[in-house]
């Protein structure tokens, strides 16, 4: 600590601690009124529990909060964040010191006499240097290489706050610099800022050095109350709540939130789905406020890469503003009523074709450095949509048919085991009540009537036959799994199925479920209650090939380059990359490129949900297309799914896109299949 | 303007083979699933879309059993207001036993209109609306595609036969029978259709209406149902794709269509 300080001098007759009080005070109450008014948005959110599982929230928070752990997915600009954020908590206690030397209460002095301060010293020191340099780099990489994903976020306010928090090294930088040059009684330790803005500052007039001294301080500590209340206004609300969110994050995977978190019954709710801000949970509006506006969710999202209407930063970006301008933090005119809206956020702010543009792949989820979550406020917002009959008119039939005969296109249960008679030689057994089995096969609604879909569950059926597994199939019995249903918005009707399908399966006894798509298989086990043992196949197989039940001979066709597709629901919402890759490279002969966008960076097909009923008008090409693209620019002639959507969606795209003497799509099961009959 | 909505239950047959019963009367009915008739679900959002522009009441009426009450609650839920349902036990009706047992619960009440389908997907008949608007003394109108009140009148776009439109003036009280395709109805969800569980559902028997047995007499009987005989004269067309449509449009032209 150095003798001189700027507070022991006197101001306009007064002392210098009396000012240093008074931006003190006035900072920390504009904050703490800031906080107050951005905290009743959330405060007047609906309920969402997010303090179970402890250790894994710490460890969350750990790895994602304090290492960043995602932000170099992003090499370059996770460098400059993680430097920046690093920098702030190191140099968090050093402006926390240089405000208290101010009040007079130095309270860090003693622990800066200790050994300690000598190392916090010159690590705080290499810090401000290590800081200064990513903003300036930060600054650059905006203006000279300007990514894409920064369009439509507040360019402006980037650049100022880099220049700011730049401006707040630099005054520590010449507060110290300048003490250096005026405290003649030499120090040992290495400073290097100070020691730059020393040499800077080398032969000035002591005058001048004293005024750079104080100057410096008061425009140091100025800068530091300005930066903590600007924070609260705009994006770097997230230096703030960054943490928290990260915290708070979304830990079940797959799975979609309930309609409302504090009441178990749906039929006791007057109404479902979000319609105004206030009725996203508490959470979900902390993720409005967090989000850094860095659009990596838009980036990786598949919707907005071919045109549809639809980009994740854009309506965090959105409902942000309208979360601002609902609880203003000047109080209106006429008593502090939040502003009547000039239009409805569902459907005004948000377009229905936002809302329905979105596939839940979940990229942008997996993306975003501070867990903002995307598909559960799309889905609260859809449930509002279906809930007021704004849905699109094409959903019509498919949810009566779902309602009525438990599947999308309106055929008798009766013929749901139909394709089985088409299964020469491989016998299936269809379960009854009070069965027994060791795999029951949920075949699910495209399994059981799509052609192509169909084909894939014999597959399946001919691969269970050959490793001797006891297996059967609910026939009649089997309701649609609902994933779509509940991801198309429609609830009560998920509900419903959800409920035939339980009271089925408590009446058969099995060990474990085996599905035929990803979809069926993820909400199963993530929507479904209590914890039923489901597998995909490709992890069933995969298993079978491991313990050495299965061998695949047959060498396949030569001359073929294979590329596997990450289903979304497998991949990214259920962490199963390795099993189906297990599968391939079990099979011999089989040469394997990796495209790249694969794992959980996967591009999704265009889904199993929405749009297989709805299409959205405003696109430039079908995602199946440009995933046939990429699958082409790997060097790839076949493209490998594990999902009956993808195999759908890839037949279609290689038609219209005039691929057939180029590319083609096979499912998994039957590159399998076809390996292990002679 | 009140309206009365009168709508039936019927089986979704699209996508069935349907098997006829052992005694050659009717189809096997046990396996089938059942829906609101599509062309009351129009005349349902007519109504409530009427409703919605002008006030007054939705009434919905059905003939049937407790398992007909689910396409009331789907009228309530979609905005109808209250809805009546007639148990007729175990009879066998007609359209004329239906037109006449719903013209004598009709007849009290308060109304400006009533609409029907202008067919029920079942048996496909397209009388009862018709004849209810007989039994009733109304003016009426058959496979209306447009409907536009004026005082106590109003403007209606028929459907007539050969793709002609005609438009009329048609006076209130009336009854209308909706074709399909005159609006885009709503979905209702589950959870809507539940809720409408609060709405007025009242139960009449139709023992007390106070019919007498000629009304309740059936006019038409089925001798007998069959499935049409297979016969000859399907041609298969061979070849790829652009030859197979060549040879459509061909076959097109041979026979006088347009193109």
């Amino acid at each position: 600590m150095l003798p001189i300080h700027p507070v022991n001098d006197t101001y306009f007759g007064l002392p210098g601690y009396v000012f240093a009080w008074a931006i003190f005070i006035a900072g920390l109450s504009l904050f703490f009124y800031i906080i107050y008014k951005r905290s009743l948005l959330i405060r007047s959110g609906e309920a969402d529990p997010r303090l179970a599982s402890l250790a894994r929230r710490l460890s969350g928070l750990f790895f994602y909060g304090i290492i960043q752990k995602r932000q170099p997915r992003y090499l370059w600009a996770g460098v400059i964040h993680i430097m920046i954020f690093w920098g702030f908590v190191v140099l968090g206690l050093r402006s926390i010191d240089l405000v208290t030397q101010g009040l007079n209460i130095p309270i860090f002095y003693p622990l800066m006499q200790t050994a300690f301060g000598s190392f916090y010293d010159t690590f705080k020191d290499l810090f401000e240097l290590i800081v200064l340099g990513a903003c300036v780099w930060a600054i650059l990489r905006r203006a000279l290489i300007r990514p894409e994903r920064y369009r439509g976020s507040h360019q402006l306010e980037a650049y100022f706050v880099l220049g700011l928090i730049s401006f707040l090294m630099l005054t520590d930088m010449f507060y110290e610099g300048s003490a250096l040059l005026m405290d003649q009684s030499g120090h040992v330790k290495w400073l290097p800022a100070s020691e730059l803005a020393a040499l800077i500052l080398e032969g000035s007039e002591p005058r001048f050095l004293a005024c750079t001294h104080a100057v410096s301080y008061w425009l140091h500590i100025l800068a530091f109350f300005f930066f903590l209340n600007f924070l609260p206004l705009g994006k770097h609300f997230h230096i703030i709540t960054a943490l928290p969110n990260v915290f708070f994050k979304k830990l079940s995977r797959g799975s979609i939130k309930p309609a409302r978190w504090d009441v178990e019954d749906i039929d006791e709710l007057e109404s479902i789905g979000v319609e105004k801000i206030e009725d996203f949970t508490w959470k979900h509006i902390l993720d409005f406020y967090t989000c850094t506006e860095c659009g990596r969710c838009s980036d990786n999202c598949p919707a907005n890469t071919i045109g549809r209407p639809l980009s994740p930063k854009m309506l965090t970006i959105k409902l942000r503003d309208h979360c601002f301008d609902r609880a203003p933090l000047i109080r209106g005119k006429h008593g502090g009523a939040p502003k009547e809206d000039s239009q409805a956020m569902v459907g005004g702010i948000i377009s229905n074709d936002e809302i329905w543009s979105c596939t839940t792949c979940g990229a942008c989820e997996e993306e975003c450095p501070v867990f903002v979550e995307y598909i559960d406020k799309i889905i609260d917002m859809r449930r509002h949509l279906i809930e007021t009959s704004q849905n699109p008119k094409t959903f019509n039939k498919v949810l009566m048919h779902f309602e009525k005969t438990g599947n999308p296109f309106g055929k008798p249960a009766q013929k749901r085991a139909d394709w089985i008679k088409e299964m020469e030689g491989t016998p299936v057994r269809v379960l009854r009540e009070g069965d027994e089995v060791d795999v029951l096969f949920f075949v699910d609604s495209y399994g059981s009537y799509d052609p192509a879909a169909q084909a894939i569950a014999s597959n399946i059926a001919a691969g269970f036959h050959i490793a001797g597994i006891d297996f059967g199939i609910l026939g009649a019995l089997e309701k649609d799994s609902g994933h779509q249903i509940r991801r198309m918005g429609e609830e009560g009707l998920f509900q419903l199925l959800l409920e035939e399908n339980m009271e089925t399966l408590n009446e058969i006894r099995f060990n474990r479920i085996v599905t035929t798509d990803p979809h069926a298989f993820n909400t199963l086990k993530n929507d479904y209650p209590g914890s039923l043992q489901v597998v995909h196949y490709t992890q069933f197989f995969a298993d079978l090939i491991d313990n050495g039940s299965l061998k695949p001979l047959r060498p396949l066709e030569k001359g073929n380059i294979y590329t596997y597709h990450d289903p979304c629901y497998l991949g990214r919402h259920n962490g199963i990359y390795d099993a189906p890759r297990k599968l391939l490279r079990a099979i011999p002969d089989l040469k394997l490129v990796e495209m790249e966008r694969s794992r959980d960076r996967s591009f999704c097909c265009g889904g199993g949900d929405v749009m297989l009923w709805h299409e959205i008008d405003q696109e430039e090409m079908r995602m199946a297309e440009k995933r046939m693209q990429m699958a082409k620019e790997a060097g790839a002639n076949v493209i490998v799914t594990a999902c009956p959507f993808c195999y759908i969606h890839f037949e279609d795209a290689i038609k219209t896109g005039g691929m057939e003497d180029e590319m083609r799509v096979v499912d998994l099961m039957g590159l399998l299949v076809s390996t292990l009959r002679d | 303007m009140n309206i009365i909505v009168c709508i039936k239950r019927v089986p979704l047959t699209q996508e069935v083979d349907l098997e006829i019963d052992e005694l050659r009367k009717g189809v096997k009915k046990d396996a089938l699933a059942y829906v609101i008739n599509d062309w009351d679900n129009y005349a349902i959002e007519e109504a409530v879309l009427l409703q919605e522009k002008f006030g007054g009441t939705v009434t919905a009426i059905t003939i049937g059993d407790e398992d007909d009450e689910e396409i009331l609650r789907r009228a309530l839920a979609m905005g109808a207001d209250k809805s009546i349902r007639i148990e007729a036990g175990e009879r066998e009706l007609d359209g004329f036993t239906i037109s006449k047992i719903l013209a004598k619960t009709i007849r009290d009440l308060d109304y400006d209109l009533i609409m029907t389908g202008v067919q029920a997907d079942d048996d496909n008949a397209a009388m009862v609306g018709i004849m209810l608007a007989e039994e009733l003394g109304l003016s009426h109108a058959a496979v209306v595609t447009g409907m536009e009140p004026e005082g106590n009148a109003a403007t209606i776009r028929v459907e007539l036969e050969g793709g002609m439109d005609e438009i009329s003036k048609i006076k209130l009280p009336s009854l209308l029978t909706i074709q399909t395709g005159i609006n885009d109805p709503r979905y209702v969800s589950i959870m809507g259709i539940r809720k409408a569980r609060k709405k007025e559902l009242v139960v009449i028997n139709v023992e007390d209406l106070g019919l007498s047995e000629d009304d309740l007499a059936q006019r038409t009987m089925i001798e007998e149902v069959f499935l049409p005989p297979e016969t000859e004269g399907a041609e298969m067309i061979e070849g790829d794709p652009s030859s197979v449509a060549g040879q459509i449009i061909q076959i097109m032209k041979e026979k006088g269509v347009s193109i």
